[in-house]
């Protein structure tokens, strides 16, 4: 059985990949407001766990204006939903008691 | 790092959650643009009967056709799960607006204001039913109008077709553009 994976084992984190994950790959992803919304982070607070994930190349996070206003979108990238599923399965065996 | 048993159920739980919304807030973004579609449709359809009565009666049915046309496209676009099966959804309209017609005309012969009444009502208790498997926001905007359509049946005397027009059409309009944002 793998360890936990100790970047997406943090809770918000945790909230980040599931919500990422739960899109589909052929999909934009998720804005940082409705991350936000989804995860009940602060601003500041998300932005540095988003950070942390895009340093372990498991999320992309990309800029554009809309409307003119300045978007942030969030994306799982394949390598974070390998981890992500890992992580998930690697929980899965503990309540299992394997 | 150790995990407790109890602590790894509330983190899957945790995830569960989280992807349970995220799944619910995008059939509700694609129902939204059904809202839309049908908002417009019944605006236009009983701002054209109230401008003109002779377009009440079987010629809205045309008007109707092309939300359902609409609807079809939609959920082709969104690529929602009933998009793979196009004849479900064709025949879920086809048996609603059957059972519609045997008890409007054939067997209640409604008229004029029963049935501009009865034919929303008719597909809001659809979305009532919807909701209880696809969010509670579907139950709430089916019986929210079905409660205003009866009001304006009961107590909008000669305004009706207006007081539908606002109704129905604009409150699919405005659930629509509420249900993009939830």
């Amino acid at each position: 059985m793998d360890g936990p994976d100790e970047i997406i084992h943090q809770p918000i984190r945790l909230r980040v990949m599931a919500a990422l994950t739960a899109c589909d790959p052929s999909e934009e992803g998720l804005d940082f407001t409705r991350l936000k919304g989804l995860t009940g982070a602060t601003d500041g607070n998300l932005g540095a766990h988003l950070d942390h994930l895009t340093r372990a190349g498991y999320i992309e996070v990309s800029k554009a204006f809309v409307a003119r206003r300045p978007r942030t979108t969030v994306k799982a990238s394949p390598q974070g939903r390998a981890a992500f599923a890992r992580h998930v399965a690697f929980l899965k065996a503990i309540i299992a008691g394997m | 790092m150790t995990i407790r048993s109890d602590e790894a159920a509330a983190m899957l739980a945790d995830v569960e959650s989280v992807v349970t919304k995220v799944k619910q807030s995008r059939i509700y973004r694609n129902a939204a643009l059904i809202f839309i579609l049908w908002g417009v449709v019944d605006l236009v359809r009983d701002l054209l009967i109230w401008a003109r009565p002779a377009w009440f009666g079987s010629q809205w049915f045309w008007v109707d056709l092309l939300g359902v046309a609409g609807t079809l496209a939609i959920l082709r676009l969104g690529d929602m799960a009933a998009a793979r099966f196009p004849f479900r959804t064709l025949a879920a309209f086809a048996l609603f607006y059957t059972f519609g017609w045997i008890w409007s005309d054939l067997l209640g012969q409604f008229g004029p204001r029963e049935s501009m009444a009865f034919w929303p009502t008719l597909f809001m208790f659809g979305y009532a039913i919807v909701g209880l498997w696809f969010g509670w926001a579907f139950t709430a905007i089916g019986l929210g109008l079905t409660a205003l359509v009866l009001a304006g049946y009961f107590w909008s005397g000669g305004g009706f077709i207006l007081w539908q027009a606002i109704v129905t059409g604009g409150g699919f309009i405005l659930c629509g553009l509420w249900m993009r944002r939830a």
